[in-house]
């Protein structure tokens, strides 16, 4: 697993553009939405390599903490010019509102080029970079808010161990999110999607990255990986409350959540 | 998959708000249990458009004091959040701070409707509930010859004006409460918690009268808390006066349609100025711009 990424990390984000036509776009901005996070949640997001989940989230977290500030600006009408100076100060101005993600992978090549992809789109605070493995995290019991797992699950040897040690590092209350390729039940759609991805994808893979193999691996992986009911009486197992999913496309990719209560 | 086994497991987070009470010595907390243990089930009705979940309540007769259903935690955030209302509106992110305060992470807030219907519907009830336990009070202490029987009309004042009264602390963010809760995807349960809620009104009331058929009744009523609502809503006289009055008139409008219809030959020709008289009314409030 180590050497497919190895290889696939500089080509990652475009082969994901090409094999999923651009809508894997979509299917992050639909998770970033479901997340709902207000200001001051610190998100874990694992195997999140090169970053897509996680400026996604600081986009929408800067605009809800923007909307956050203008709401108490304007309910208080009454202040005087000091307050109204002092609340525009740096400290408190706080543009994410105390928001944090951490973006750990096992690939230090995928976070290399998650980090060159952060510098350029000029994302500097609120983001961390961490190398470690999904089943045996370096964080403490009960920090995060959320933890995401954005296309990541699958690729993970023991998920179960995987889902212990989200369960572990979430802070009580706190949400698991996991957007994974899943199984399609609509028989025509199945069809037409085994031809998609057994005749097309490992083509592109070699036309675009140079690299059959790893691709040919990637449809596999989803074929073998469980389908959705299966998926969330795993993470029942782990120890998660209302878990529930919703599919994307009809079956193609599905969101996981279930809460730490 | 079995679901009998998941009652066994205690919520982590009913051991993390024991240990917060505990540190806080905060009577609140287990109140509010108490509260929400007692009416299990005149939460259910509402909760039908989440979907279905499992029913924790009497499995086995076994509550031991740190184990809680879901349900039950998700009322206590509820409940927590409306605090938070006055300041962030019917929304999410009051929510979020209502399971901050009970040491949750605020992505708990996640559980529910981002649009914050839940809490609106919670809140809804829980003035419900309250309703009916002052009129269960108030009919205690007739029957013990502590106080008299009100006649009708006073009562369905007072019993209006009580339930009316609890929007007050919530005033200034009802008005986007009752635009969320006209909704079509929360139109059933807010339906439900009005007529239920007007049921309960009635049956305090006791029905003396002959007069009104129980459509009527229910009907008659509903639009006299309707309208009242809706000018609650952009009065600003000293206490609500203003509404007072005008409720106290739709009252006696409503009265007065019955002896009319005793009155008159031709019960049809009562019924259609009564609803003219209605029609006026409504039509007054709305273009006094009522809702904003």
């Amino acid at each position: 697993v180590y050497q497919v990424f190895e290889s696939v990390a500089k080509k990652y984000d475009v082969m994901n553009d090409s094999m999923t036509l651009g809508i894997h776009r979509v299917w992050k901005d639909i998770l970033m939405h479901k997340m709902n996070p207000s200001p001051g949640t610190l998100l874990l997001d694992v195997a999140g390599g090169t970053g897509d989940i996680a400026f996604r989230f600081i986009n929408y977290v800067r605009s809800a903490r923007e909307r956050q500030l203008q709401r108490k600006l304007r309910h208080s009408q009454n202040l005087s010019w000091q307050e109204i100076a002092e609340s525009y100060q740096e400290e408190n101005f706080k543009p994410l509102g105390d928001s944090q993600v951490v973006v750990c992978d096992i690939n230090k090549e995928m976070l290399k080029v998650g980090k060159q992809k952060a510098q350029h789109l000029g994302y500097s605070e609120g983001l961390s970079w961490v190398l470690g493995n999904a089943e045996e995290l370096p964080f403490d019991d009960d920090k995060f808010d959320v933890y995401t797992i954005a296309f990541g699950i699958r690729n993970v040897t023991r998920i179960d161990l995987a889902l212990q040690e989200a369960y572990r590092v979430l802070k009580p209350g706190g949400r698991f999110l996991c957007l994974e390729f899943s199984h399609v039940s609509n028989p025509l759609l199945s069809r037409l999607y085994d031809v998609y991805s057994f005749q097309v994808i490992p083509v592109l893979g070699e036309v675009i990255a140079g690299d059959w193999k790893s691709y040919q691996y990637l449809v596999e992986s989803i074929r073998r990986f469980p389908p959705q009911e299966e998926l969330k009486a795993m993470i029942e197992d782990a120890g998660f409350f209302k878990v529930d999913y919703q599919n994307l496309n009809l079956g193609i990719v599905a969101i996981h959540s279930g809460f730490k209560l | 998959r079995c679901q009998l086994s998941r009652p066994q497991r205690a919520l982590q987070a009913s051991a993390v708000l024991r240990r917060v009470s505990d540190e806080q010595k905060e009577p609140f907390s287990s109140s509010s249990q108490q509260q929400f243990d007692s009416h299990p089930t005149s939460h259910q009705p509402e909760q039908e458009p989440q979907g279905p979940r499992p029913s924790y309540t009497g499995q086995g007769g076994q509550e031991s004091e740190d184990y809680e259903s879901e349900e039950q935690l998700q009322h206590r955030i509820l409940t927590a959040a409306l605090e938070f209302v006055p300041e962030h509106g019917w929304t999410a992110e009051a929510i979020a701070e209502g399971a901050k305060t009970l040491g949750l992470s605020v992505a708990a807030a996640g559980m529910f409707h981002s649009d914050g219907s839940e809490l609106i519907l919670h809140f809804v009830s829980q003035c419900n509930t309250k309703l009916s336990e002052l009129l269960e009070q108030e009919q205690k202490l007739v029957q013990l010859g502590e106080a008299e029987k009100k006649p009708t009309d006073q009562f369905l004042r007072d019993a209006v004006k009580a339930r009316l009264r609890m929007l007050i602390p919530y005033i200034e963010k009802w008005p986007q409460a009752l635009s969320i809760l006209l909704l079509p995807h929360n139109i059933p349960s807010s339906l439900n918690l009005l007529t239920s809620m007007i049921d309960e009104i009635w049956h305090y009331a006791g029905d003396q009268s002959t007069d009104f058929n129980w459509y009527t009744r229910r009907a008659v009523l509903t639009g006299i808390y309707n309208t009242t609502e809706l000018v609650m809503m952009q009065d600003s006289s000293p206490d609500f006066e203003d509404t007072w009055r005008f409720l106290e008139n739709r009252v006696a409008d409503a009265m007065n349609m019955s002896d009319r219809a005793n009155q008159v030959q031709s019960t049809g020709e009562a019924v259609v100025q009564g609803l003219m008289g209605a029609a006026v009314t409504v039509s007054n409030a709305e273009t006094s711009g009522v809702v904003r």
